[in-house]
């Protein structure tokens, strides 16, 4: 049988058919002024039906409900939602941290999952990719509809791990470099020295639902170590000696544990939403058995 | 040395402490050259949050953490510590020069039971121990005692040297006396400082014993043995018809308290042999704590050997006292030579039977049995027995004088062999020996003379036993005293003939005893070869007058004596109610003091350098697997 050519070389086929059905469930409605596919909580001029109110003098006389207005004697107005367009911020570690393990082939593929989800919502997206700190993140400048999305994956198919941007510091970089309302997906394995309190502020002053997810590979996650060790940090390349690490696993997912609950309430205090995954596992499942049953897409 | 309190660790090395410095270079190179496999990880973020967790950096944590220089600090710690030669005080007095004492005796040689241990084996096991328990600045003598006293090594640490003279040790079978090996530590005492000599014994020792004790005894009594028979007499009386031959054995004797083994009646069995041939054989039962007589007759008209085997039907612990050997002259006249001009004595001689009196009408032999002589350069055979009369001996010439005048007998040893049954009371002697100015009876006994008796003025009657032969010298001529006119003159001459017939075993003959062979009688300046029992060996030469004195008989057995005219075979036996009877006595009663035995485990200190060394040892070990290790989780 003839093997079809894929389109790109993060996602095969079925999977991007898949995604392309995907829609983003963002907990607020964080959308721009402009007209969009995002339903605005005021009325506007979109045709789905919202509400009925009592005409008032001055309302347009094209949207009195006539077949009411012939029931009742009485004029009343016809109110549709209001559509407005939401921006999907994407935020990809690329630091040297995130060479480990899949950490970072996942992350470019979920981040054109996530922006292959807002082109086909008809968002504007845009990705961001932090490598070296101090310099300009690489930007993918905001861009939609479905013609975009060869951009992208050829944005993400070029992108190279490496740098000892801190996340924390890569949001503020970002921040910089963008405008707009909407959802920002922070991929990243969120191992910083820094606080990320300020970045998650700043992430939500933007008018930004923080959706964060924290890929970590299995050195990370179960790190089966003994004995006397020298750490090489793989940003900074700082070391650190650390004896009978076997003795310290307990404590290191301690941390762990108190390091994933401290971003998840970071997220949750700002309307955001935070998960931790393994790198290690499928695309698939990530989609369907975490991401979908958790309600971040359907 | 150094010693802390009862029971616990001191030191004897405490300079080697100083070691301890090398722990200060240890812990710094320790964490300057530590070896850390690297291992490259996203992020130290969260590692450092673990090692700075209060958790983390509790001691006891801190000390996981760093088990390598913890196993160095150990080790090190060992191998100082062993270096100090740490020990284990028991209390004991620390003595640095320790002789000790190791009963080889012939009760010794008994066993607990069959197949069991001799006393000589758990004589061994405990030395061995004081051997393995020797400190480092401690010296150890090694003594045997039997009946002389025997030094196996001299002070020494040298624990190899100790073991081998140890193990080197044999049971003597000769009966036990201290007073040897107790003098030979008394002489040690003047080089070394000695507080303590330790004593290894069964206890079948004379309990009285004469030595004032000038240091501590330490008494190490060892378990009893098991009942035992033994031959503990064998001698033969001359009879009208031949020899009347009597043998006596004894059993042993449950020692008072229960203690030891219970003993019951044992049938034993005998043979008696006559030159290797067996004569006589019967049962016989005797019961523990008694002895039983057997009698024999044995009709001979030479010279013969008899030897006398026991068997008891039960178990038996000691071996050599169930043989016995015995020596029978061939009868003869007694040999006596007395100088014609000595009429009195030869009026006596001439009414006495069994007596060949020289010089007469046979010819003269070169040896008598028995000799009178009135001058100091008198001729004739040699003798077993000397009768000097009438002068004073070269040897005594500056002790006493002969002068003329009238003295009397003022005390003699009545219980003396010669002076037996002899009245000296008022006999009036013409010769008067003078002692020279400032000489006492102690210089006559330095000469080797006893003094038999004695008037006012010195002594009038000496004896002297002299290389086997024995010397009576009288310093006045019998003619001149009125002993010759009274009923004791022929009973005088009686009591030496007497005496000589049993030096020439002519009336009775016994059993030779272990330790030294008799005197022999051989060619003169003849070397001989003795041989005997268990490859012993030794090799003598006899004197111009063709004695051999000193051959040694260390075993029960016959020994051969070869070189001489013609060879000769002499046979040893044990003969010692005391070894025989295992009696173990509990405590060993000095002049002074008494010692009370200790059958407990001789205390003494206990060396742990070695426990360290192997701490050490074991230490390294796990420090070499775990430095070895490689972590887990890292690539090659």
């Amino acid at each position: 049988m003839e093997s079809t050519k894929q389109f790109t070389s993060l996602l095969d086929n079925s999977t991007l058919g898949r995604v392309e059905r995907m829609r983003l469930l963002p907990m607020r409605r964080l959308t721009n002024r402009s007209r969009g596919e995002h339903l605005a909580g005021k009325g506007g001029t979109s045709t789905e039906f919202n509400d009925y109110r009592d005409y008032a003098a001055g309302d347009d006389m094209r949207y009195i409900d006539w077949n009411i207005f012939s029931r009742l004697n009485r004029p009343y107005v016809k109110l549709y939602r209001h559509e407005e367009e939401m921006h999907v911020v994407i935020l990809i570690d690329a630091s040297a941290s995130m060479r480990f393990g899949e950490k970072f082939e996942k992350a470019k593929q979920l981040a054109a999952c996530f922006a292959v989800m807002g082109l086909m919502n008809l968002e504007k997206v845009s990705i961001f990719a932090c490598q070296h700190a101090g310099q300009t993140p690489q930007i993918l400048p905001p861009c939609t509809g479905r013609m975009s999305m060869k951009r992208i994956f050829s944005f993400l198919e070029n992108l190279p791990p490496g740098g000892d941007f801190p996340i924390d510091e890569a949001v503020e970089a970002v921040l910089k470099q963008h405008r707009g309302r909407g959802v920002c997906v922070v991929l990243s394995d969120f191992l910083t020295f820094g606080a990320m309190e300020r970045p998650m502020n700043q992430l939500f002053s933007a008018g930004l639902e923080i959706f964060g997810i924290q890929l970590l590979c299995a050195l990370e996650l179960n790190p089966e170590l003994s004995g006397d060790l020298r750490f090489v940090d793989s940003e900074t390349g700082m070391t650190l000696d650390v004896s009978s690490v076997g003795d310290l696993i307990g404590f290191y997912h301690d941390h762990l544990g108190g390091l994933q609950d401290h971003l998840a309430t970071l997220c949750r205090q700002r309307n955001g939403r935070f998960l931790c995954m393994d790198a290690g596992l499928p695309l698939d499942t990530m989609l369907t058995d975490v991401l979908k049953r958790k309600g971040w897409v359907q | 040395m150094m010693g802390t309190g009862l029971n616990l660790p001191g030191f004897s090395a405490m300079v080697n402490a100083w070691w301890f410095l090398l722990l200060a270079p240890l812990i710094i190179f320790y964490f300057l050259k530590l070896r850390r496999p690297r291992l490259e990880i996203p992020s130290l973020a969260l590692w450092r949050q673990v090692i700075s967790d209060q958790r983390v950096n509790s001691p006891f944590q801190k000390f996981k953490r760093n088990l390598l220089l913890l196993f160095q600090i150990l080790l090190l710690c060992s191998l100082i510590i062993s270096a100090m030669q740490p020990y284990l005080s028991t209390g004991a007095e620390q003595a640095r020069y320790l002789p000790v004492l190791i009963d080889n005796s012939a009760s010794m040689a008994a066993l607990d039971g069959p197949n069991g241990k001799s006393r000589l084996d758990l004589a061994k096991e405990k030395v061995s121990k004081l051997i393995e328990d020797l400190l480092p600045d401690q010296r150890i003598c090694l003594i045997s005692i039997s009946s002389t006293a025997r030094k196996l090594t001299d002070f020494t640490d040298n624990k190899r040297l100790l073991n081998e003279a140890v193990s080197r040790l044999e049971v003597s079978q000769v009966p036990s006396r201290l007073e040897d090996g107790l003098r030979m530590a008394q002489a040690m005492s003047l080089q070394q400082p000695i507080d303590t000599v330790v004593l290894i014994s069964d206890g079948n020792v004379p309990s009285e014993i004469e030595f004032e004790l000038p240091y501590k005894l330490n008494f190490q009594k060892l378990d009893f043995a098991a009942a035992n028979v033994g031959i503990v007499d064998f001698n033969a009386r001359r009879s009208r018809t031949g020899w009347d031959v009597f043998a006596r054995v004894e059993g042993t004797k449950q020692p008072d308290g229960d203690k030891g083994p219970p003993t019951a009646k044992t049938l034993c069995e005998y043979e008696l042999l006559q030159n290797g041939q067996s004569i006589k054989q019967d049962t016989f039962s005797v019961e523990g704590g008694n002895a039983e007589r057997l009698v024999f007759k044995v009709v001979t008209a030479v010279a013969t050997s008899l030897e006398l085997r026991i068997k008891p039907d039960a178990f038996d612990s000691l071996s050599s006292d169930n043989v016995a050997f015995l020596e029978i002259p061939a009868p003869r006249p007694l040999a006596v030579y007395c100088p014609m001009g000595m009429d009195t004595y030869r009026n006596a001689l001439s009414a006495m039977p069994d007596i060949n009196l020289y010089p007469g009408t046979d010819s003269e032999p070169k040896g008598v049995d028995l000799k009178f002589a009135e001058g100091p350069l008198s001729t004739g055979p040699e003798a077993r027995v000397l009768f000097n009369v009438g002068f004073v001996p070269d040897d005594l010439s500056n002790l006493v004088e002969l002068v003329s005048g009238q003295t009397e007998v003022v005390d003699w040893r009545r219980t003396a062999p010669l002076l037996q049954h002899v009245q000296l009371l008022d006999v009036q002697i013409a010769d008067d020996p003078k002692l020279a100015k400032g000489v006492g009876e102690r210089d006559f006994e330095l000469a080797g003379y006893e003094i038999l008796a004695q008037s006012r003025s010195g002594p009038l009657i000496l004896e002297r036993s002299n290389d086997g032969r024995l010397e009576y010298q009288f310093l006045f001529h019998t003619d001149r005293s009125s002993l010759v006119y009274r009923v004791g003159f022929p009973i005088l001459v009686q009591n030496a003939i007497q005496i000589a017939a049993q030096r020439a075993n002519l009336l009775d003959s016994k059993a030779n005893p272990t330790g030294a062979l008799p005197p022999q009688r051989i060619s003169p300046d003849t070397g001989i070869h003795l041989t005997g029992p268990h490859g012993f060996a030794e090799t003598a030469k006899s004197d111009k007058d063709g004695t051999i004195t000193g051959l040694g008989a260390p075993y029960v057995g016959l020994y051969e004596i070869t070189g001489g005219p013609e060879p000769l075979k002499i046979g040893a036996s044990l003969m010692s109610s005391g070894e025989t009877g295992l009696v173990a006595v509990e405590k060993l009663h000095f002049p002074e003091v008494s010692v009370t035995a200790s059958s407990t485990v001789l205390k003494t200190d206990q060396p742990l350098w070695g426990w360290f060394a192997l701490a050490g040892l074991f230490f390294l070990l796990i420090e070499w697997w775990y430095f070895q290790k490689r972590p887990s989780g890292v690539p090659a």
